[in-house]
C-alpha cells in the first residue's frame, strides 16, 4: 500500500480543527479512508495525505484514532482486553463507524 | 467495530439522529438535488480525469446523505442514466471512428483485398482504442464506486441490487460491445473477436503481433459477464470469444495437418505438432486466457495427432517403421510424449509397435528356416549318395551350422529385444502398457518358431560351455538375464525343460560345463522365474553329481582301507544317476535294440571285478537299489604300448596315455590278446562285447578312423564310419607328438540342433508326457469338483497348465475319452450341456 513517495502517516482532521496523525496502515481499516487515499483514484486527499471530516468532532475522532492504533497494535493477537469507551460517546462513535465503514 | 447485524437498525438510528445531532446538513426536500449536483459534476470531473480537484470526503458525504434519506434508488438510477449518456455522447463516437469500413468488411467475410499488414495496423488501432476506452471506464467506475461506497453498502445490499460497479460493467457491455457500428450491421464485439483471431492467425503464420494488446482485450472480456449475476461460467470470454477461437483453431490445425500429411514426413509432423502445442500453451499464457489452455491443447491434439495418427505412423520412409529401423530415438520420444497426451493407453502406438516387433521377429524366424533348409539340402544329398566317397565332415559341419544358426537366432532375438528395451527406456519413459505389449509380441513371434525351446536351451548350453570363459561376473549375469528373459517368453516350458535337461546331462557327464556355480545360478534363476516343479529334476541332477563325487571318494578310501594295493587296480570314478531325474533319451547312446531291451555289453573281466567291487560297496549301505552300468557314457584312460616300427631305425618303443570312451577300452582290451598281424571283424567285436551296433560303430570310428587317435587300422582304409563288414587291425605304426591323447568324441556327444527324426522323437516323448500331465490335471480337477461341464473343465485345465505349456484341445479331448474308458469319470446323461462326473 505504502509506495515510497507516500508518507507512512496520514492526518485526520475533525470538523473543529483537531488533527490526528495516524499510521496509514492503521487508518486504512476504514474503507472510506482507504479509498479516499487510494493513489489510483487520485482524489485531493490522496495527494495531501490528509482527510478532513466535516461531520465528526474532535472528541469522537480522537476515539476513532485511538481505535485505529488499538486495532493495529493488536492485529495478530488473541485475548485482547476491550477498549474503554465512555458510554456518552457510544452513539456518536457508532455513527462515525458506520460512516467510515470500519 | 460495527457488526453487520445491526446495519438496518443502525441506519434507522442514524436517520433519527441526523436531525437531532445535525450530523450533516439539515434535512430538506430539495436537499437531494443539491447533493446530486455535487455528485454529477464530480462524475464529470472523474470522467475527464480531473479527480485531484475533488475531495473524496465531500463526495462520499454527499452520497451518504442521499442514502440516509432513503433516496438511494434515485441516486442509483441517476448514476446509471449518467453513464449511459456518457457512453452515447462521448465514447461511442470515438469507437465508431475506429471501426473503419475495411474492418467491418473483413469481419463480414468480404473483400480479401487488404494485406496482412494493413489489417494488422487497423486492427491494432481498433484494439488500442477499445482498450483505452475500457481502461478509462474501469478507472472511472472504480472511483465512482468508491465515492458511492455507502450506497453500495447500504442501498444495494438492502435492495438486492447489483452493485453500481457491476451495473456499469453491464452498461459497457450493452452500450459499447453490443452496439452496432455506425457503418454496418455488425456489432463491435464481432469486430473485436475477428481482429483478435486474425492477429492470432497472423502469429501462427509467423508474424509478430502485439501480444500485450490482445491480452488486455482478453482481460476485458474476462472481466465482463453475460449478465449482472457475474456467474463465473458466463464470462463473455467464455461465452463469446472462446468458442470462436476454438472453432477457428480447429480449422487452422485441420488444414495444417492436411498440409503436413501431403507435403512432409512424420519427423516434421512430430516436431511441428510439438511446436504448435508449446506455442498454444505459451499463447494462453501471454496472449489469451489460461482458461483456454487445455481446450486449445485438445484442439491441437485432436486435429494434429488423433485425426491422422495412423497415416503418419504408416508413412513410408519416416513412419514408425523407419523410426524403429534407424533408431530415431528423438522422433520416438516426441511421438510417445505426444501420444501420451492424447491417449493414455497408447493404443495406436502399441498396435504399431507390436506389428513391427512381430514383423522383425518373423524375419528372424524366416532367416533361420532358410538356413535350416539350406543345410538340410546337402544332407539329403549325402544320404542319397551314401557309399560314394562323401566326406562325413560335411554332415558334421552342417549340423554345426544348424547349431550356429540356432544360436544366431537367439542372438538376433536378443538383439531385437535389446533394441526395443533400449527404446522403451529412452523413448517411452518405461511405460508399463508398452512393456506389456512388447512382451506379448515377443512371445508371439518367438513361439511362432516351433523350435524355440531347443534353440534357447542350445544358446544357454553354448554359453555355459564356452561363452562365459574369461567373462566377469557382471557379464555372466547379463547372459543369464538374457537367457531368463527368453525362457519367460517361451510358452511350451515343458519342451524347454526337456531340452535343457538333455543338454545339461551332456554338460555334466562329459565335464563340458565351464562353471558349476554359474550352472547353479542359472537353475536358481529358472526356479524363481518358472517355479519349483520345473527345476526339481534339474536340481536332482546336480545333487546326483555331488553325491557321486562323494561316493567316488568314499570308495577310494574303502579300497585303500582294504590294504591290498594292487598295482593293476583300476582307478574308478562313478556317477550315480537317479534314473527318473535324467532324461533317458539323452543318456541313451544309441537307440535301444529292436526288441526294446537294452542288452548289457560283455564287460571284460578286469572291469567286471571292479564293477562287482563297487556294487557290493554301494549296496552295503544302500539296500534294495539297482545299479545299471552305462558304458557308453563313460570314458577311460588307457596306457598303450607300441613296439618299434619294423624297418624304421629312428623309431623306438612308444607309450601313450589314451583317453577313450569306455567302449573303446573294451574294444582295445580285445586286441591285447591278439596275435600280431591278425584282425577282428566288426561282427567279431560285436559278438564278443555285445555293444549295440550304433555305439560300437561310434567307438570304433573314434579310435580307428579319426586320425588323432588312430590306434587301430580299419580295412578298407577310408574315412567312413566303421560299419559291419569292416576289419580292424592293431595299428603298430601309430605315432603321436603328445603322450596324452584324447580320442576325439564322435558326433552326438556335443549338443546341437536335432535332426528331423530326433526332433520327432523328442516331440513324441513330450506329447506323451503332456498327455500324462493332462490326465493328471483332469483327474485332479474332477476330483475336486465332482461334476463339471465340458467347457468349464477345459478352461480350468488350460488355466492350470498354462504356466507349463499350452495344451492342444484335440489332445485334451482324447485324454478325456481315455479317462472315461478307464472309468475315472463318466458323461452325465441328459445334461443340457456336455457334462462329466467324477467316479470315485
Amino acid at each position: 500500500m505504502a509506495t515510497p513517495s507516500q508518507s507512512k502517516y496520514v492526518t485526520l482532521v475533525s470538523n473543529d480543527g483537531f488533527e490526528f496523525v495516524v499510521l496509514r496502515e492503521a487508518a486504512c481499516v476504514s474503507g472510506v479512508i482507504k479509498r479516499s487515499l487510494d493513489p489510483k483514484s487520485g482524489f485531493a486527499e490522496s495527494a495531501a495525505g490528509r482527510v478532513t471530516f466535516d461531520e465528526i468532532n474532535g472528541i469522537v475522532l480522537e476515539k476513532v484514532a485511538e481505535y485505529f492504533n488499538y486495532n493495529h497494535k493488536n492485529r495478530n493477537r488473541e485475548d485482547v482486553p476491550d477498549m474503554e469507551i465512555p458510554p456518552e460517546l457510544c452513539l456518536e462513535l457508532l455513527m462515525a463507524a458506520d460512516f467510515l465503514d470500519t | 467495530m460495527v457488526d453487520s447485524h445491526f446495519d438496518g437498525a443502525l441506519a434507522f438510528t442514524i436517520a433519527q439522529s441526523t436531525r437531532q445531532a445535525g450530523l450533516g446538513a439539515s434535512a430538506s426536500g430539495s436537499d437531494f438535488d443539491t447533493q446530486w449536483d455535487i455528485l454529477r459534476s464530480a462524475l464529470r470531473e472523474i470522467h475527464e480525469k480531473n479527480a485531484s480537484k475533488l475531495s473524496f470526503e465531500q463526495l462520499y458525504r454527499a452520497s451518504y446523505k442521499i442514502v440516509l434519506k432513503k433516496q438511494g434508488e434515485m441516486l442509483y438510477d441517476r448514476v446509471k442514466e449518467y453513464e449511459e449518456q456518457w457512453f452515447g455522447s462521448e465514447v461511442m463516437p470515438k469507437i465508431g471512428k475506429l471501426i473503419t469500413k475495411n474492418l467491418t468488411n473483413v469481419t463480414l467475410g468480404g473483400v480479401p483485398g487488404t494485406t496482412a499488414n494493413e489489417r494488422r495496423i487497423t486492427g491494432e488501432q481498433f484494439l488500442k482504442g477499445l482498450k483505452a476506452t475500457w481502461e478509462d471506464h474501469i478507472t472511472c467506475m472504480n472511483m465512482t464506486t468508491d465515492v458511492l461506497m455507502y450506497m453500495d453498502r447500504v442501498y444495494c445490499q438492502d435492495n438486492r441490487k447489483a452493485s453500481i460497479f457491476t451495473t456499469s460493467m453491464g452498461l459497457f457491455r450493452e452500450h459499447i460491445l453490443r452496439s452496432k457500428a455506425a457503418a454496418s450491421n455488425c456489432i463491435t464485439f464481432d469486430i473485436l473477436n475477428y481482429v483478435i483471431l486474425d492477429m492470432i492467425h497472423m502469429e501462427r503464420d509467423g508474424d509478430v503481433i502485439d501480444r500485450n494488446l490482445i491480452r488486455s482485450c482478453v482481460y476485458m472480456l474476462e472481466g465482463l459477464y453475460e449478465s449482472d449475476d457475474e456467474n463465473e461460467t458466463e464470462k463473455l470470454y467464455l461465452t463469446v470469444f472462446e468458442p470462436e477461437f476454438i472453432r477457428t483453431s480447429n480449422e487452422f490445425y485441420f488444414n495444417e495437418c492436411e498440409k503436413l500429411l501431403r507435403e512432409s514426413d512424420a519427423g516434421t509432423w512430430l516436431r511441428q505438432t510439438r511446436k504448435r502445442l508449446a506455442e498454444e500453451a505459451a499463447r494462453c499464457q501471454t496472449t489469451v486466457s489460461q482458461l483456454t489452455d487445455f481446450k486449445i491443447a485438445k484442439v491441437v491434439e485432436d486435429q494434429m495427432i488423433t485425426l491422422h495418427l495412423n497415416d503418419f505412423l504408416a508413412m513410408e520412409g519416416s513412419g514408425l517403421k523407419a523410426m524403429i529401423e534407424n533408431d530415431r530415438f528423438e522422433d520416438l520420444t516426441i511421438l510417445y510424449q505426444l501420444l501420451t497426451k492424447v491417449d493414455k493407453s497408447q493404443e495406436a502406438l502399441k498396435i504399431a509397435l507390436q506389428a513391427r516387433v512381430v514383423d522383425l521377429g518373423r524375419e528372424i524366424n524366416k532367416s533361420i528356416s532358410e538356413t535350416n533348409f539350406a543345410i538340410a539340402q546337402p544332407k539329403d544329398d549325402d544320404a542319397a549318395a551314401e557309399g560314394a566317397d562323401k566326406p562325413k565332415a560335411q554332415t558334421l559341419t552342417a549340423a554345426a551350422q544348424a547349431t550356429a544358426a540356432a544360436i544366431k537366432w537367439v542372438d538376433e532375438v536378443l538383439q531385437l529385444k535389446d533394441k526395443f528395451d533400449n527404446m522403451w527406456e529412452t523413448c517411452f519413459e518405461e511405460d508399463r502398457i508398452i512393456q506389456t505389449a512388447l512382451t506379448l509380441s515377443f512371445s508371439e513371434f518367438i513361439n511362432a518358431e516351433p523350435r524355440c525351446s531347443e534353440y534357447v536351451s542350445l544358446f544357454i548350453d553354448e554359453n555355459l560351455k564356452r561363452g562365459i570363459k574369461g567373462k566377469t561376473e557382471a557379464e555372466v549375469d547379463a547372459v543369464l538375464d538374457k537367457a531368463i528373459t527368453l525362457i519367460r517368453y517361451i510358452q511350451d516350458k515343458d519342451m524347454f525343460e526337456r531340452y535343457y535337461k538333455k543338454h545339461l546331462t551332456r554338460r555334466l557327464l562329459l565335464g563340458k560345463s565351464e562353471s558349476s556355480d554359474v550352472e547353479k545360478q542359472m537353475v536358481s534363476r529358472m526356479k524363481q522365474e518358472v517355479g519349483n516343479y520345473f527345476t526339481s529334476k534339474i536340481e536332482g541332477m546336480f545333487k546326483d553329481m555331488s553325491t557321486s563325487t562323494d561316493l567316488t571318494n568314499d570308495y577310494r578310501q574303502h579300497i585303500q582301507g582294504l590294504g591290498e594295493v594292487d598295482r593293476k587296480q583300476i582307478d574308478l570314478t562313478v556317477n550315480i544317476l537317479t534314473s527318473n531325474y535324467w532324461p533317458s533319451e539323452a543318456l541313451g547312446g544309441g537307440k535301444p535294440e529292436e526288441n526294446g531291451i537294452r542288452q548289457d555289453c560283455q564287460w571284460p573281466s578286469e572291469i567286471r571285478s571292479l564293477q562287482d567291487s563297487f556294487t557290493s560297496f554301494y549296496l552295503k549301505s544302500r539296500n534294495g537299489r539297482k545299479l545299471t552300468w552305462l558304458g557308453y557314457l563313460g570314458h577311460a584312460d588307457v596306457k598303450c604300448h607300441f613296439p618299434k616300427i619294423p624297418g624304421k631305425e629312428s623309431s623306438k618303443e612308444r607309450r601313450y596315455d589314451l583317453n577313450v570312451p569306455t567302449y573303446g577300452l573294451i574294444i582295445l582290451l580285445l586286441f591285447n590278446d591278439l596275435p600280431e598281424g591278425s584282425y577282428l571283424s566288426f561282427e567279431d567285436i560285436q559278438e564278443k562285447t555285445q555293444i549295440p551296433t550304433m555305439d560300437l560303430s561310434k567307438a570304433l570310428t573314434s579310435i580307428a578312423v579319426l586320425p588323432k587317435a588312430r590306434v587301430l587300422r580299419k580295412d578298407p582304409m577310408n574315412k567312413e564310419i566303421a560299419k559291419p563288414g569292416d576289419r580292424f587291425y592293431f595299428n603298430e605304426a601309430f605315432v603321436s607328438k603328445t603322450t596324452k591323447i584324447k580320442a576325439p568324441v564322435m558326433a552326438g556327444s556335443s549338443n546341437k540342433v536335432e535332426g528331423d527324426e530326433e526332433r520327432k522323437a523328442t516331440e513324441d516323448k513330450n506329447d506323451e508326457h503332456r498327455g500324462n500331465t493332462i490326465d493328471l490335471c483332469v483327474v485332479r480337477t474332477m476330483k475336486a469338483r465332482k461334476e463339471l461341464t465340458h467347457q468349464n473343465l477345459f478352461a480350468e485345465v488350460i488355466a492350470q497348465l498354462s504356466s507349463r505349456f499350452k495344451p492342444d484341445v484335440g489332445m485334451m479331448k482324447k485324454r478325456v475319452e481315455s479317462l472315461i474308458e478307464r472309468e475315472y469319470m463318466e458323461r452325465v446323461e441328459n445334461a443340457s450341456v456336455p457334462t462329466y462326473r467324477y467316479m470315485a
